[in-house]
């Protein structure tokens, strides 16, 4: 049983920029996805939308491994940034976990 | 025995008749028939030179009737009676055979067979053409006043379109005010206008014309006559008020599904009908508060009431239709009043049709989170530490199970149909199995009834939001327009007769009449039964319930169906004897 928690996303959103509620969760990026990521954009982002923050942490090491390729954002049908969704992730982390 | 001159037209309709029906076979086997003049076939009967063909043969050779086999009825039916009425004949001593649905798409497989069928089928035809009559239709002059039931929005739009186009209006809305649901609401989809404003603008209109009356506290009671000219009773406000109007339009709306007690913690403080909702958020200024206290966290469970979802007995199986855009519209209102509120939608299919999906988009772009369930796995809601706790398996996450917290619960109810027994009993609109009204045709007659003008609009007839409702209701204006404008209307004569000599009223007949068309009269010293020509509809359902036999329909006599049946046999009957 996972607890939701809406708080969690005002976390990583520190911007405008950061748009993952729009995406629909077609699964587009998730079948263009050139590497073998563990949680993959659509199910990565869901996860933060519903605030399952361990979940996240637990997939540090996918966040990182996405090569920002963006094949992915160029597919995508509801314009999501997700690359630059990645990065704002890729922040929060630092300062969470790395504590840069 | 009179004598008739009988034409006969055998159509190849262009390869789909004559493909596997030796249509020369069929004209070889029935030119010699008793009482047939003219025997021809032809490319397609239905084109201008064929008809213009057999208007010279009815005029040269004098034919008093006409046999067209050819496709069904419901395609040409109309097209060859003008062909008789443009030759001056009757054009009730039209006989259609239908040689293509019935005869030779259907055994394709089989052309020596499937010509053999044709040759009865039109030797039936001409059986029956020996005994037809000329027959008159029954002509009303049709009274320039339509009664609209119900004064909500369809309604209240119904009634100045038909004041616009010259016709008088009386609108008899049950309640004490009028405006309907939508009176109540503020702003809404698409155009975010609000509906209290929306109604004031067609109350303060209506109330300028001189041609459009509205009665409060009135309900209609009885209902006579027919097409163009009934006679309606209203009860308004305790007093009886009769009106001769010439069509009804039934606007009368519908009501929310009510949850069941415990239906998602239905009953318990917090938990909201999107009805209820609405009228939260368009109570709200300055901020999203319940009972005083700020709303954190709203969760809309969709499909409510609606496709198979309810713990009632018998779920709606349809979907509602405006529910999904009405709570997108919801929680971006909800968004406007407290931007920080953070808003999960737990759906089981997204339906935002058409430019709705704008909708979709706009409560996605402020926040809100989407998180589908199973129909067969809804969620569980219970009452926890003054807020709720729901549970649901998030199919988009593979079934993971979530946890949410929350403090108010919002069930996307869909709408159900108005209960009103006592006006179904008057009007005798049926309904479907959903219980709304039905109408005709769904597609191409989809604001007529089979009580003809008796109109249905709005979500009387099936769950819409506003501007559909409002469209359909300006399509029943259009209808009763185009009944009313021209002055009268014309019956098909094809309808029951009582032969008065064999009628000893025994009253079976009027029980079997759906349209209650048959009353009771005084002929010489007895009691029998006659036909109100306006409202039978020919359906039959009469002539063998009469133990007498005294009933029988025009165009349909017993003695044309046993003529049919005798051509049809004939030659089987002499096959088998060798």
């Amino acid at each position: 049983m996972a607890q939701v928690n809406a708080a969690f996303l005002s976390k990583v959103i520190t911007s405008k920029e950061f748009n993952a509620t729009e995406c629909m969760d077609c699964g587009v990026c998730t079948a263009v996805c050139p590497m073998e990521i563990d949680l993959l954009p659509r199910k990565l982002f869901h996860c933060v939308l519903l605030g399952l923050e361990e979940k996240v942490l637990e997939h540090t090491e996918s966040i990182y491994q996405c090569l920002l390729c963006k094949m992915c954002e160029a597919n995508c049908t509801a314009n999501v940034h997700i690359a630059e969704n990645v990065r704002f992730l890729r922040t929060y982390i630092g300062k969470e976990v790395f504590k840069l | 025995m009179s004598t008739r001159k009988i034409g006969v037209y055998i159509c190849y309709c262009g390869g789909n008749i004559s493909d596997y029906v030796n249509c020369e076979s069929v004209r070889d086997a029935i030119a010699g028939e008793e009482e047939v003049k003219v025997a021809k076939t032809t490319m397609f009967a239905c084109s201008d030179a064929a008809q213009q063909e057999m208007i010279d043969d009815i005029q040269q050779q004098g034919l008093d009737a006409l046999v067209v086999a050819s496709c069904s009825p419901t395609l040409h039916l109309f097209t060859f009676r003008g062909v008789a009425e443009r030759a001056g004949l009757n054009p009730y001593l039209y006989i259609q055979v239908n040689l293509r649905e019935q005869c030779s798409w259907a055994h394709t497989d089989v052309p020596d067979q499937a010509t053999e069928k044709a040759i009865n089928l039109v030797k039936a035809g001409i059986a029956k053409a020996r005994l037809t009559e000329p027959l008159i239709k029954t002509r009303i002059e049709t009274v320039p006043r339509a009664l609209v039931i119900g004064a909500g929005i369809s309604g209240l739009r119904a009634a100045l379109a038909l004041s616009d186009l010259g016709l008088s209006v009386f609108v008899a809305e049950k309640s004490d005010k009028v405006g309907g649901w939508v009176a109540e609401f503020g702003r809404m989809y698409p155009h975010d206008r609000r509906g209290q404003d929306l109604i004031a603008d067609l109350v303060r209109e209506a109330g300028l014309r001189e041609n459009v009356h509205i009665y409060t506290h009135a309900e209609l009671r009885e209902k006579s006559g027919s097409v163009g000219d009934f006679t309606v009773r209203l009860d308004v406000k305790g007093e009886p008020v009769t009106l001769s109007v010439g069509s009804i339009i039934t606007t009368t709306g519908f009501v929310p599904y009510e949850p069941a007690s415990g239906e998602y913690s239905y009953g318990t403080d917090g938990v909201l009908t999107l009805t209820e909702f609405k009228r939260l958020l368009d109570g709200s200024e300055g901020g999203l508060t319940y009972r005083g206290r700020p709303v954190d966290t709203v969760t809309y469970i969709y499909c409510v009431g609606s496709r198979g979802s309810s713990q009632k007995d018998t779920p709606n199986m349809y979907c509602s239709r405006y529910c999904c855009n009405a709570a997108m519209h919801a929680s971006s209102l909800a968004h406007e009043l407290s931007p920080a509120v953070h808003q999960f939608h737990l759906f089981r299919d997204i339906r935002t049709y058409g430019k709705y999906e704008l909708l979709y988009q706009d409560a996605r772009q402020k926040g809100a989170v989407f998180i589908r369930f199973d129909g067969e796995d809804p969620p569980q809601v219970e009452k926890s530490n003054g807020r709720f706790r729901i549970q649901v398996k998030d199919m988009l996450m593979a079934g993971e199970e979530l946890d949410i917290e929350t403090d108010l619960v919002v069930l996307a109810t869909g709408m159900e149909p108005r209960p009103n027994q006592a006006l179904n009993d008057v009007l005798k609109v049926p309904v479907g199995l959903d219980g709304f009204f039905k109408e005709i045709h769904p597609k191409l007659r989809p604001v007529e009834t089979v009580i003809d003008g008796v109109f249905i609009a709005g979500t009387a007839q099936a769950p819409r939001n506003s501007a559909e409702s409002v469209a359909s209701s300006l399509a029943a204006v259009a209808k009763t327009a185009a009944l009313l404008k021209k002055g009268y209307v014309e019956l098909e004569p094809l309808i029951a007769v009582v032969d008065p000599e064999t009628c000893t009223w025994c009253g079976e007949c009027v029980g079997s009449c759906p349209y209650s068309a048959i009353e009771k009269i005084s002929f010489g010293d007895k009691e029998i039964a006659e036909v109100n020509t306006s409202l039978c509809k020919g359906c039959g359902a009469c002539v063998p319930a009469c133990p007498q036999g005294a009933l029988g329909v025009k165009g349909y006599t017993d003695g044309q169906i046993r003529a049919m049946i005798d051509a049809m046999m004939i030659d089987m009957v002499e096959a088998s004897r060798g």
